[in-house]
């Protein structure tokens, strides 16, 4: 006898399930090009990844400043752990900058997830998924750095590539583009910009032996607008850098993977890229290795580059030129400060590239040296196969992807400095499509190590140092508050006094740092919201901390309301 | 050195194909491989299974010939209560099996590459109810690096 199945329907969201809320608010229908732009006018709004196109990461918000942040406690808490087996569910780490407008925040995780919250309450609002392939290639990690948000819309990338916009009030999506070849080790992990009607992200995946680019997307139909790769082919500008013979050029890294800064007057990205490959064998790329580990500034427009400065010429440790550049002015020029993860402070002219000076950051620096005004001799390095070479800083850098910020008020930069060493054996190993591409093996000291976060001015003397005893490994804000806060991998958040470095608060928030502070207001109170959550490439940059313990929490802090 | 051939006698003399022999429960993805069926319009269906006092799906590993979009009808014919939750591209797409019952899932994927489902209830996961829907396929040509072809592994 047949009997009857029970029927169970059909499969439905696993977030209609969560208890979530709904639809946001229509908060980021009038997000545009000159709201972004002028995105520092309404502090109350943290509306693209560094705040300002300028990338200080600074905030005039004040209401939490040197005399009450004692006060500051935790407001609410966003907890997102989830179920199943997840691509590098031992390497997912939370390192967004929460985006605010008008009460809505929005945020991004690992592993494709975006969420839009109550930014008063931390209610989630809407969540989106995207199914995220568990073998996807991954060098640094599951992780995501944050979202974009304009034109009723909400962007992000996910670690296959594919860069998503979302109706940012419903969180559907309205157009998906895919970026990236995930067959050969291209991955995403960068938030994106806009700017115009444009949204621009790079690629990741510099360990597997690929061609960095960036790109550009219509904000209203998702067309592609241009390309720009970061390493030239044969016959172009910069070819000449790369061996005459061979395919290193077509391996040859320069990744974008971290979001660039933009100058409306001069209408140029300023973009940071990524070390070339094999990272560690210079030997199969001799030459230069333009554009990588290199500043370079991209007409916005044609996606054209028009000047570039690079760091590290033939770089063989590791040293990306990824961290932001941050615009600022002084003495009526217009400038671009850059915390190299080579261990220098390199501060050059925006319009044209021309260095202005370069100062060391780090103590210990011993891979080679630069001298102020740019001359590179490098000392100790991976040259020959099977000879370990140790050297200072290691392939992290003085300063990781993390970021500094600078506060116009007190025109000092805040940098989170990392001092550790590591060691490289030369390793030649064939090029394989995919397949990791190091030319070393590679181990990072999990001793001698020191960490702090720094003040320099514009000419790149230290003003004061608060000193710690692991590496600082996650971004720092500054507020007009005269605060800067800074979050340890050992899971303190902490408020330091922007003018002397002295703390003047601290919380423990259970999982070690790796993201971007934000901080926002909603009806006149100020919030500083902290994505936490330990993980990522910590072989790479914290090996010490390896064993901690992971974390999946947004934690938002404000002063007590009575205050 | 086990060889391929050798490798489901091998598991079998092990126990690790099913439950409660070698190991406790049974090692993930040993169980049955199938394809999905190609439509014309490029829309794909496929059936999945849990069968009695197995406690692994059927297929354990169900191959999409591309990237796209998957009818399942899904079977619970055990003698208890599990459930299915599957990768899609938007939000997980859940569903609750009671006993003897059948039900429908619809799911979007990009591949190329490989995803997990399971069971997440109590530790079904572990003990067999894990499995996995490989996407074959390439990226776009408009999204693939501007190079010559390079050598693969």
């Amino acid at each position: 006898m047949t009997v009857e199945y029970v029927d169970a329907g059909h499969a439905i969201n696993q977030g209609d399930l969560s208890g979530k809320s709904g639809d946001a608010p229509p908060v980021a229908q009038s997000v545009d090009y000159e709201r972004i732009r002028n995105a520092r006018s309404e502090p109350h709004n943290w509306l693209t990844y560094y705040g300002a196109y300028d990338g200080q990461r600074y905030s005039p918000l004040d209401q939490i400043n040197t005399d009450n942040v004692k006060n500051l406690a935790p407001a609410w808490m966003f907890q997102c752990g989830s179920s199943g087996l997840i691509a590098g569910a031992s390497t997912y780490s939370f390192e967004a900058a929460p985006l605010v407008v008008d009460g809505v925040m929005y945020v991004s995780g690992w592993d494709g997830w975006a969420w839009a919250l109550d930014a008063r309450t931390g209610t989630e609002i809407w969540r989106y998924k995207h199914a995220t392939p568990f073998d996807v290639s991954l060098c640094c990690g599951n992780v995501n750095r944050g979202m974009a948000v304009a034109k009723g819309k909400a962007f992000y990338v996910t670690p296959n590539a594919h860069l998503l916009a979302l109706d940012a009030v419903t969180g559907k999506p309205v157009w998906d583009k895919v970026y990236g070849d995930v067959r050969a080790g291209e991955s995403a992990t960068v938030a994106p910009l806009v700017v115009k009607n444009l949204v621009i992200v790079g690629s990741s995946g510099g360990e597997f032996g690929v061609r960095g680019h960036l790109d550009a997307f219509d904000v209203d139909t998702g067309e592609h607008q241009w390309r720009c790769y970061m390493v030239p082919k044969p016959g172009e500008p910069g070819s000449e850098t790369w061996p005459s013979d061979g395919e290193a050029w077509a391996r040859g890294g320069a990744n974008c993977w971290v979001t660039g800064t933009f100058d409306p007057e001069t209408n140029l990205l300023y973009v940071g890229t990524g070390n070339p490959a094999p990272d560690f064998d210079g030997g199969v790329r001799e030459g230069d290795n333009l554009y990588t580990d290199s500043i370079v500034a991209v007409d916005v427009d044609s996606g054209q580059i028009r000047w570039h400065y690079q760091c590290t010429p033939h770089d063989v440790w590791d040293y990306d030129s990824i961290g932001e550049c941050i615009l600022f002015e002084k003495d009526g020029r217009k400038l671009l400060g850059h915390f190299d993860k080579n261990g220098y402070f390199f501060v050059v002219d925006r319009t044209n590239g021309q260095l202005q000076h370069i100062t060391p950051f780090v103590d210990r620096i011993d891979w080679g040296t630069i001298t102020r005004d740019g001359k590179v001799t490098p000392a100790r390095y991976p040259d020959k196969e099977g000879d370990p070479v140790h050297f200072f800083p290691g392939p992290a850098g003085a300063k990781e992807w993390t970021h500094a910020a600078y506060s116009p008020k007190t025109e000092l930069f805040y940098v989170p400095v990392q001092d550790v060493g590591a060691t490289a054996t030369r390793r030649r190993r064939e090029f394989k499509e995919s397949i990791p591409y190091w030319g070393a093996g590679v181990q990072v000291d999990i001793e001698d190590m020191a960490g702090s976060v720094s003040a320099f001015d514009a000419k790149g003397q230290e003003k004061w140092r608060w000193r710690n005893e692991l590496p600082m490994c996650a971004s720092v804000l500054a507020t007009g508050g005269d605060l800067v806060f800074a979050g340890e991998p050992s899971g303190e958040f902490n408020a330091l006094d922007a003018r002397t470095g002295e703390r003047l608060w601290q919380f423990q928030c259970g999982s070690g740092h790796h993201s971007s502070p934000t901080t926002y207001s909603i009806d006149g109170r100020q919030y500083i919201a902290v994505p936490v959550g330990w993980g990522a490439w910590a072989e790479g940059f914290l090996p010490g901390m390896l064993g901690a313990g992971h974390g999946s929490a947004l934690i938002v802090f404000a002063l007590p309301e009575s205050s | 050195m086990t060889t391929t051939d050798d490798r489901s006698a091998l598991l079998r003399e092990l126990g690790l194909d099913r439950q409660n022999h070698g190991t406790i429960g049974r090692l993930l993805a040993v169980g049955n491989v199938a394809r999905a069926e190609d439509g014309p319009d490029g829309r794909m269906k496929a059936q999945i299974r849990i069968n009695a006092d197995e406690l692994a799906f059927d297929p354990a590993v169900l191959v999409l010939p591309h990237g796209g979009t998957v009818d399942l009808e899904v079977f619970n014919d055990d003698l208890n209560t599990h459930c299915m939750l599957f990768p899609s591209n938007g939000d997980r797409q859940f569903i609750w099996l009671v006993n003897h019952s059948r039900g429908t899932a619809t799911l979007n994927l990009d591949g190329p590459g490989y995803y997990w489902f399971s069971s997440p209830t109590g530790n079904d996961e572990g003990r067999g109810l894990t499995g996995a829907i490989a996407v074959l396929g390439d990226t776009p040509p408009e999204a693939r690096l501007d190079r010559p072809d390079q050598p693969r592994p």
